[in-house]
């Protein structure tokens, strides 16, 4: 019995490989390409110690920790260290959404979809087709963990040394086998795959807010974070090895729980409980607009927590910074020794733009929901109905751009009432203000959204790739001193940064008038092509 | 006779539905059994029990006297299953599809057989999954299942998007393989098809088998159709207890009547001047449809 569970596992994962390898492949090219640009960056731009060494002291700052991670080896500030410090953290969360869209891709997915039941009915052992997929998890890590090592060694400079290397290679690769065993036991005790990806970005979140309070001063916090535990090998400057420990360990159990609880349940069922619906639909859901919220409204309410949930976490760290900064002309003459410069302000505008984008998620879902609903061959029920396909698409737009006001507001009130609450000097009326002039970066994120779903609907989920893009320039635009019309390729860019710029209408509306206008052609293409 | 699949009382419970109450009966060697039953009445519940999918929380069930839970992998060696609802990879062939599932049986795969099917299903496998109709999806597994030389079929609902002259396939297939010893379980609310093919019925109905045997044996349980013309008009046929669905129409009556009741029905009918006196064989979609009718009953 016991061999018997994982019997034909190499088959299925020969098989599984066949058909992913090139998906696999472009996504572990693209982690890379990731590692690549950090450090290339940072040995071009970075090479005076001089100036390193004042970047260390602009960033000890709980403000600053708490976007990039606490301060490490700040007494020599080498490449290698600046390296650990800014870009562990991003690097992880990248490295973790990868292994969580492979686990659920293949695992609730593929059950949901009635496969697993076909290959489970074969003589393959119950364990063997979760099995497989466990073996993914550690190909394509182990490929990142490699690769990510030789990237460094490739292209750092003498501070990049092999241990450190090594090591920030482990603990990428282990980011994913971390957050990828957790998905895997969340496959278990959700009944959907939508549910398994809910609840494990949740807690992939959930880590990230953790390591920011605990690297805020409750440091224990930091510690029970994934995230936290790993960025606490500091590579290149402790070397810190028992983490590595840790996090293997703690892989190896969730892998195991989660391979007892598929050994016990049904197929197709989770252990968490279903609640029953309704029998009748309310007249709410019975419009275009209400029938598109239902189907998006468990997000909806996920997103509205934990993006209140991020807003105060952030607003209750931005610690009184001028004083930090007072006095400390080097870090003045870093920041371009401009008068006006307000660190607590740079903080802010930064934190904004962070949350903006983390808006943009649930606002562009709203409206991809839309394609979901074609792959899965239910929008003919919609469409063979007497509502026009101009209406069905309009529901869903104006979902979107309500979702995005929505989440807006939401996060930066939490925002600015956890800094005025914690007696913070700012305006609370400003995040929000901000908050409103970001909304048109937004929208024109979704109105490109639409556009793809109504001329290249195959092509939809490449704005995942753009808003990847958007928020990469928005978090490292200033670090890796990237030219101004490279930055213009994203519209965050566009909008002013308050509360250190004005509020402008002429970026406002001129954003808006393209949002509009793809937004049409969206609707154009949507209206003219074929569905599926 | 050898007794291949056996389920005793078997019982499961999805949350607070109650699918299975009591399922017990047995396939023999050899033996094709239709499996019948209102829509949520248990029969793929009973079925993914069988295959190890999920497991009963009461009774017993095996296949090959082996447990089916505990033995799921070697029992599964010589049983091919197909569903009513097949998904497959979008972005593989149905050839692929074929080949995989066959692989995985650890046999070589038998060439002849598998392109003698795919030729006479009329299938093209170099199409990509995402591409193939319902019925053509359907055809993937029915081939993968019938390529594959296994001791016993199990079908869920398996030609619910096959033609007709599909349809008739898959029949002369699942005759070829009783004709040399698998026993099959078919699933189906195509009653003519289940009439057409097997050899015996379980019919279940709330988690409950209520009628069970060989569909010759069930005939005879069953009503006989009449058609009486009178010259006197029989208003109380209807109220008799052992007369069904009267209708009538211009002096002619149509009913079933109870098949142990034609001697009272001739004593009753007499004394009306009977005209004319047809009556039909029992039809066994009749007898199916009395057990779908009556769910709410109970
Ligand atoms: N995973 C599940 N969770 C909860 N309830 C379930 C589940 N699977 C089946 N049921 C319930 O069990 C009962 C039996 O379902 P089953 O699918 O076996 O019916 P069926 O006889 O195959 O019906 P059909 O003819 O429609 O295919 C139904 O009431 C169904 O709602
Ligand atoms: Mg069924």
């Amino acid at each position: 019995m016991a061999t018997h569970a994982f019997k034909q596992t190499n088959r299925l994962f020969g098989f599984s490989l066949k058909k992913e390898w090139l998906k696999l492949f472009l996504w572990w090219l693209g982690c890379l390409l990731f590692v690549f640009i950090g450090i290339f960056a940072f040995v071009e731009i970075y090479y005076d110690p001089m100036e390193r060494q004042a970047m260390a002291m602009a960033m000890a700052n709980p403000a600053m920790e708490a976007i990039f991670g606490r301060m490490i080896g700040s007494d020599n500030y080498t490449i290698g260290a600046m390296y650990s410090h800014m870009m562990t953290i991003m690097t992880l969360i990248l490295f973790s959404i990868q292994s969580i869209l492979l686990v659920v891709r293949h695992t609730r997915a593929e059950e949901e979809d009635g496969v697993v039941e076909m290959l489970q009915a074969l003589p393959t052992g119950r364990l063997a087709h979760t099995t497989s997929t466990i073996l993914l998890l550690l190909l394509v890590n182990g490929a990142s963990a490699i690769g990510s090592a030789v990237v460094l060694l490739i292209f750092g400079d003498a501070s990049i040394t092999l241990e450190g290397a090594v090591l920030t290679g482990l603990i990428y690769g282990l980011a994913g086998l971390l957050f990828g065993s957790l998905t895997l036991v969340m496959a278990q005790l959700s009944s959907s795959a939508r549910g398994t990806l809910t609840l494990s970005f949740a807690l992939l979140g959930f880590a990230f807010i953790l390591r920011i309070i605990g690297d805020g001063g409750i440091e224990l916090l930091s510690w029970v974070s994934p995230l936290g535990l790993l960025y606490g090998t500091e590579p290149f400057v402790n070397n810190h090895w028992w983490p590595v420990l840790v996090g293997l360990g703690v892989s190896v159990l969730l892998i195991l729980f989660a391979l007892y609880l598929k050994q016990k349940r049904d197929l197709g069922s989770g252990l968490l409980p279903d609640r029953a619906g309704k029998s009748g639909a309310s007249a709410f859901i019975k419009t275009p607009v209400g029938f598109a919220f239902r189907l998006i409204r468990t997000p909806f309410i996920v997103w509205t927590v934990a993006l209140a949930v991020l807003g105060v976490t952030y607003g209750s760290v931005i610690g009184d910074v001028e004083e930090i900064i007072q006095g400390n002309e080097i870090v003045q003459q870093v920041l371009g020794g401009d008068e006006t410069t307000n660190m607590t302000e740079q903080f802010m505008v930064t934190i904004i733009g962070v949350l903006s984008l983390a808006a943009t998620i649930p606002s562009i879902q709203a409206l991809i929901k839309l394609r979901g609903e074609e792959k899965k061959g239910r929008l003919a029920h919609q469409l063979s109905g007497t509502r026009s396909r101009t209406k069905i698409m309009g529901s869903f737009l104006f979902l979107s751009v309500l979702t995005s006001v929505w989440m807006q507001l939401i996060q930066m009130t939490a925002f600015s009432g956890a800094a005025v609450a914690m007696g913070f000097d700012i305006s609370f009326i400003d995040p929000i203000l901000a908050g409103i002039s970001y909304l048109p970066a937004i929208w024109v994120l979704t109105g490109l959204a639409a556009c793809l779903i109504g001329w290249i609907p195959k092509a939809t989920p490449m704005i995942w790739l753009y808003l990847t893009f958007s928020f990469f320039i928005l978090y490292f635009a200033e670090l890796f001193k990237l030219p101004e019309w490279f930055r213009l390729m994203s519209p965050y860019e566009a909008v002013p940064d308050i509360p250190m710029d004005a509020f402008s209408w002429e970026a406002f509306l001129v954003l808006t008038a393209i949002a509009a206008l793809l937004s049409v052609l969206g609707i154009v293409g949507f209206k003219k092509r074929d569905t599926d | 006779m050898e007794t291949v699949i056996e389920m005793n009382q078997l019982g499961k419970t999805f949350g607070k539905t109650q699918a299975l109450k009591e399922v017990t009966f047995k396939i023999n060697k050899g033996e094709v059994v239709g499996f019948i039953g209102p829509n949520g009445a248990g029969k793929s519940t009973t079925i993914r029990i069988l295959l190890g999918l999920i497991q009963a929380d009461g009774g017993t069930a095996t296949i090959f006297g082996q447990d089916v839970w505990k033995e799921a992998v070697s029992i599964h060696e010589r049983v091919a299953y197909v569903p009513g609802d097949v998904n497959l990879w979008p972005q593989l062939t149905g050839g692929e599809v074929i080949d995989l599932f066959l692989s995985m049986r650890g046999k070589k795969v038998d060439q002849e057989r598998k392109a003698e099917l795919i030729k006479r299903f009329e299938f093209d496998p170099t199409k990509k999954c995402q591409a193939y109709s319902k019925g053509n999806r359907q055809k993937v597994a029915l081939i993968a299942a019938f390529a594959a030389d296994a001791d016993v079929y199990i079908f869920d609902e398996p030609t619910s998007g096959l033609d007709p002259l599909q349809e008739r396939v898959f029949q002369d297939y699942v005759k070829e393989v009783k004709a040399r010893g698998a026993s099959v379980l078919l699933s189906s609310h195509i009653l003519s098809e289940v009439e057409q093919i097997c050899d015996r019925v379980a019919i279940i109905r709330q988690g409950e088998i209520v009628e069970e045997g060989n569909l010759d044996d069930l005939r005879h349980l069953t009503r006989t159709l009449m058609t009486v013309k009178t010259k006197e008009a029989v208003p109380t046929l209807k109220d008799q207890a052992w007369a069904h669905r009267v209708k009538e129409k211009s002096g002619t009556y149509t009913f079933q009547l109870d098949s142990d009741y034609m001697n009272d029905f001739l004593h009753f009918i007499t004394p009306y001047s009977v005209v004319k006196l047809e009556s039909a064989p029992p039809k066994l979609e009749d007898l199916f449809m009395r057990h779908y009718e009556t769910v709410g009953d109970s």
